[in-house]
């Protein structure tokens, strides 16, 4: 117990009495852990981005004017049975009409609806519909070309959006394969930076490890505080990274809301929030860990006193 | 208190620091190593104090025989001795205090105890009212006094001093002495190593001069032959 109270103390004292050296490690090892939460942020935007336009997209069916509602719902019926579909919305030739009229179309094209009388709806029955995955889109495509439909359906919109979709997903696999690639650089990059911060800090302290053994201290008593003073440092540095964190997100986060116009469709503070420990705890233990490896390397040498 | 008997120890093969080496010293003896720069009295404090290990021949301290001793005994025995350097090697963000107490604290000694000897210590020294001074707060002779309590705090039987007076002036060297010769008196077995003709011939005491790493001489009363 006195011992532990020792080297606890040690500890401390080692932290705050090489202040400017401490800063330094500090300051090294938080370049090292911004650029991975940095990496891990931006993973999350762009998953995120990904998932806002999955959830935009859908292929739009425009049903000829004649289809009644029974044929629709039979359709509706038919695509509820593709296990493909995540949802189909029905929009009726009412609300079309009233999507029509509160459009971005221009006064001349809204005008069109004026050559037909009052009551008369030339719109017909729609169907919204969304996949899982941006892959099933085709697949659902196809299963409207079929010849049962071949009378039912008018139009359907999904063309326009095929190849943005191709695009779109083609993107997403690329930066979801390399994303990790530069994760894992930016982690080595880390590491070595860590290592050898740790190492020229222990160097800068050799003679007082020296004159430790030599009055007689032991290994483990003379190791024991650069351990635990190496886990202040990770403390310290995963705390500051934290509030860098939440303050760049109190900036940041409004103006993504305004870029998105209000659908949060990036919660970069909900997701900090929701993966605090994860995110931070592991951190804290990796940079632990690497702390300890390195202080006990590099302290190896020294102790041969 | 050391038994050496036909030490040896080589750096590479043309450079012999001590050869067949053999020497007697008692407890409660006060005996001063002299000889030239790479004479070998530095190397034969490194062999005491377990900093290298010798070629050839035994080395006993106090009745333990040190000649294969195991790298975890070396602490052990570094706590039964005292040992002070040229350059005082304090812990330099320690307080005057921190740097006598650390040796207690390393040899597991009480709170309370730690904090009554290392006053006791601070006051033989002259220190007290500095214990709570740095070391670059301090002037050589003051920071040669702290190593000195450091040394002496844990109460080994023998102390070594490495030239400790090397990078002092005359008045504290002077104090030094007195202290080491005060130490003495009080029973503890004193090795000072050291070049200093006047210091050496000023205690009267045994000399061993060292040259070319042999024993040339071995006087008691002896005088700075060289």
């Amino acid at each position: 117990m006195t011992s532990l109270f020792r080297i606890i103390k040690f500890a401390l004292q080692g932290f705050f009495r090489n202040f400017w050296l401490s800063v330094v490690t500090i300051t090294m090892m938080l370049m090292a852990i911004f650029s991975v939460t940095l990496l891990v942020g931006m993973d999350y935007i762009r998953q995120a981005t990904i998932d806002g336009v999955e959830q935009k997209v859908d292929i739009l069916i425009s049903m000829k004017p004649e289809i009644d509602k029974d044929k629709v719902e039979t359709l509706v019926s038919d695509m509820n049975g593709l296990s493909e579909v995540k949802s189909v919305r029905i929009i009726t030739p009412e609300e079309n009409k009233v999507l029509f009229e509160q459009s971005n179309l221009d006064d001349n094209t809204k005008k069109a609806l004026e050559i037909f009388e009052e009551g008369e709806n030339p719109f017909s029955y729609s169907l919204a519909i969304q996949a899982h995955d941006l892959d099933q889109y085709v697949i659902i495509s196809e299963f409207a070309k079929q010849d049962k439909y071949n009378g039912w359906i008018e139009d359907s919109t999904f063309r326009d959006y095929e190849t943005f979709v191709e695009k779109i997903n083609n993107l997403a696999k690329m930066v979801n394969k390399y994303s990790w690639y530069v994760i894992a650089v930016f982690s080595l990059i880390s590491i070595i930076v860590i290592f050898n911060t740790i190492r020229i800090s222990i160097y800068t302290r050799k003679n007082e490890i020296m004159v430790m053994k030599l009055v007689g201290a032991g290994n483990w008593f003379v190791r024991m505080p650069f351990l635990l003073e190496s886990t202040f440092y990770a403390l310290a540095a995963v705390l500051i990274m934290i509030a860098i964190v939440y303050f760049v997100i109190s900036f940041l986060q409004p103006s993504l809301n305004t870029y998105f116009q209000g659908t949060q469709v990036i919660d970069l503070s909900g997701y900090f929030r929701n993966n605090f420990l994860f995110i931070f705890g592991v951190q804290f233990l990796v940079l632990s860990f690497l702390n300890i490896v390195s202080t006990t390397i590099a302290l190896r040498k020294y102790l041969k006193v | 208190m050391i038994k050496i008997h036909n030490l040896s120890k080589n750096y590479g093969k043309d450079v012999h620091a001590l050869r067949d080496v053999n020497l007697h010293i008692k407890p409660g003896e006060f005996v001063s190593i002299v000889g030239q720069s790479g004479s070998g009295k530095s190397t034969l404090i490194r062999l005491l104090i377990a900093e290298e290990k010798m070629d050839s021949g035994q080395i006993t301290i106090g009745g333990w025989e040190i000649t294969d001793i195991k790298n975890h005994e070396i602490p052990t025995l570094r706590r039964q001795l005292g040992v002070i350097f040229q350059d005082y090697k304090l812990l330099s963000k320690k307080t005057v205090f921190e740097n006598v107490s650390f040796a207690m604290e390393a040899c597991g000694f009480k709170s309370s105890d730690i904090k009554k000897t290392v006053n006791q210590m601070l006051s033989l020294v002259g220190l007290k009212d500095k214990r709570d001074r740095y070391p670059h707060q301090l002037s050589g002779g003051e920071q040669q006094r702290v190593a000195i309590a450091r040394s002496l705090v844990h109460k080994p039987k023998l102390l070594v001093a490495d030239e400790p007076t090397g990078n002092l002036d005359s008045i504290n060297t002077r104090e030094i002495i007195d202290l080491l010769k005060k130490i003495n008196n009080l029973g503890t077995t004193v090795v000072l190593v050291t070049h200093d003709r006047d210091v050496v011939n000023s205690l009267r005491g045994r000399v061993i001069t060292l040259e070319k790493g042999y024993v040339i001489s071995d006087q008691e009363n002896g005088k700075y032959l060289l």
